[in-house]
């Protein structure tokens, strides 16, 4: 009796956690374009994911680069197109690595930085506090928060692309020995502005997903210090999964719509 | 109300040459807590083997809420499913583009097993079992449980952390296997039932380039990725602090530095195994 009742309970778990989210989603969508807008929150929660994110997404896409300039130029000499390396670094940077590294930073450092934060205000009840003093933290600390992860992804795309531009760019030149005139002239020769608005718009999404993932775990915290890292263990996971299935889909679209 | 100070000796220069100092210190403490859980893996395989059996069906199957979604071995199915269906997508359009679509079976041989393999199994390896280990050590660092058992006489290092780095090393090879046979079919089955192109065409192109060394190259990568990666996670955890909102803290400095490590040893070893020439025939 008692177990069948715990198993249906369990059962039930994830159905309630997609409901709760799903509904946490909506009441963020409504309460954004309802003022007051929390502008001081917005601002410090953007410098705060902007903090915690430069340093990977420099130290990923770097890396990143090199590899898949690396493997890339290989096959170019292969095919005695070293020339247009330039054009597999910039197909690489603004198709492929981009938004990977974008999902990579936004999704380990930022996310996991923005459900560390709330999820120690819920752990001391300051969620509770406000809800007494009759401020909902959805729109006082959850739209700003999902608003900035948004902003900050963007940026941090667009960053991205430059460092992966700049990082291909010296390392073709300098170890491999193309022209960089070559390279220069090759960058524009398949990617062109629908690709770069492409890559920013797949970044917003990103960043909205994270940020809504992240929030989600972050209110609904409970259960002392094993439950604050489980649910930053479950952010990793739950963004990870949702930013790699939405890279596919988004990409799969843009293919569509550019062709 | 001011609070007066004793006169410190060059005030100026040592706040200046503070942090460089502690950074240095903590590299060092790391360096020896990474040598200390190396060094016991024998006493770990000797006196902790059934802690060391918990830890593999732990990490194999995921605790706490990742257990509902199939666990580890789904999410990393999971995560080379949508990166393999990428190599699809992309390069069958982008292989259009210059007419020779018939080698996007080449693009899933050379790419998936030297890239994007090792790649998105270290980004889940970090995500699930090392974080997971994060967060439990964490909590356990909280609540002095740690503590106790150094008190009771066992060796904290070899039975928390040895364990889990071997346990990781331990799951990793079934979890390769699972990710790039994941990451084969799904690009395999993006580009010949949803793009059409026939099965024959890609399976000629995807068995000539197919090369079994690159196989065990990308292979040994993950090894060492999984050992680097738990053992950044269980370094993390072993030295959380500052209560329950420390723990969340510290998972997320974990999975930071761990997926920048990765990244740099990927690296590195792509460029020691494949070198300059890239090792690589393309004319047979």
């Amino acid at each position: 009796m008692v177990s069948s009742h715990t198993l249906a309970e369990n059962a039930a778990k994830p159905i309630r956690a997609a409901g709760g989210f799903f509904a946490m989603a909506l009441d963020v969508f409504v309460l954004m374009f309802r003022p007051p807008f929390a502008w001081r929150e917005f601002l410090q929660q953007s410098w705060f994911v902007a903090r915690v994110s430069i340093l990977p997404t420099l130290m990923l896409t770097i890396p990143y680069t090199v590899l898949l300039t690396f493997t890339f130029n290989i096959l170019l000499t292969e095919f005695g197109a070293a020339d247009f390396s330039g054009t597999g670094a910039a197909l690489g940077t603004v198709r492929q690595i981009g938004p990977i590294v974008t999902v990579l930073v936004v999704a380990g450092a930022g996310a996991t930085a923005m459900c560390a934060d709330l999820g120690a205000r819920t752990i001391r009840e300051e969620l509770d506090a406000l809800r007494v003093m009759g401020v909902n933290p959805i729109q006082a600390l959850v739209v700003p928060r999902v608003l900035a992860a948004t902003l900050v992804s963007l940026a941090l795309s667009a960053s991205v692309i430059l460092v992966g531009l700049a990082g291909a760019y010296f390392f073709t030149v300098y170890i491999q020995n193309v022209s960089p005139g070559a390279f220069a002239s090759g960058l524009t020769l398949i990617i062109g502005a629908t690709d770069v608005t492409i890559a920013l718009l797949k970044a917003a999404l990103f960043g909205l997903s994270a940020g809504l993932i992240a929030c989600y775990k972050g209110i609904t915290v409970r259960g002392g210090p094993a439950g604050v890292g489980n649910a930053v263990n479950e952010t990793v996971v739950f963004t990870f999964m949702a930013l790699f299935a939405i890279n596919v889909v988004a990409t799969a679209v843009a293919v569509k719509v550019t062709m | 109300m001011t609070v007066s100070r004793p006169h410190s000796q060059f005030p100026w220069l040592k706040t200046r040459v503070r942090p460089w100092v502690d950074g240095w210190n903590r590299v060092g403490r790391q360096t020896k807590f990474y040598g200390r859980t190396l060094g016991s893996i024998h006493y770990a395989f000797t006196n902790y083997r059934v802690e060391l059996i918990r830890l593999i069906a732990q990490m194999g199957l995921g605790a706490g809420a990742l257990i509902i979604i199939g666990g580890t071995v789904a999410i990393v199915g999971f995560l080379t499913v949508t990166t393999g269906a990428l190599v699809a997508v992309q390069g069958y359009t982008d292989f259009s583009e210059i007419g020779v679509e018939a080698l996007t079976g080449f693009a899933s041989a050379f790419f998936n097993v030297r890239l994007i393999a090792p790649a998105t199994t270290a980004v889940a390896l970090s995500a699930t079992i090392g974080a997971g280990a994060t967060a439990q050590l964490g909590a356990m660092r909280i609540n002095e449980e740690i503590d106790a058992l150094e008190v009771m006489g066992i060796r904290s290092v070899a039975y928390l952390a040895t364990t889990r780095v071997v346990a990781g090393l331990l799951v990793v090879i079934p979890l390769y296997c699972i990710g790039v046979l994941a990451a084969f079919w799904a690009a395999r089955f993006g580009t010949t039932v949803l793009y059409g192109q026939s099965t024959g065409v890609y399976d000629h192109y995807f068995r000539t380039f197919l090369n079994p060394t690159d196989l065990i190259w990308s292979f040994l990568q993950c090894v060492v990725l999984a050992v680097v990666i738990m053992l950044v996670h269980t370094y993390y955890g072993f030295t959380a602090r500052g209560g329950p909102a420390g723990v969340g803290e510290a998972v997320g400095r974990a999975v930071r530095m761990s997926l920048i490590i990765a990244a740099f040893v990927l690296v590195m070893m792509s460029l020691a195994i494949y070198g300059q020439s890239g090792n690589f025939n393309l004319a047979g």
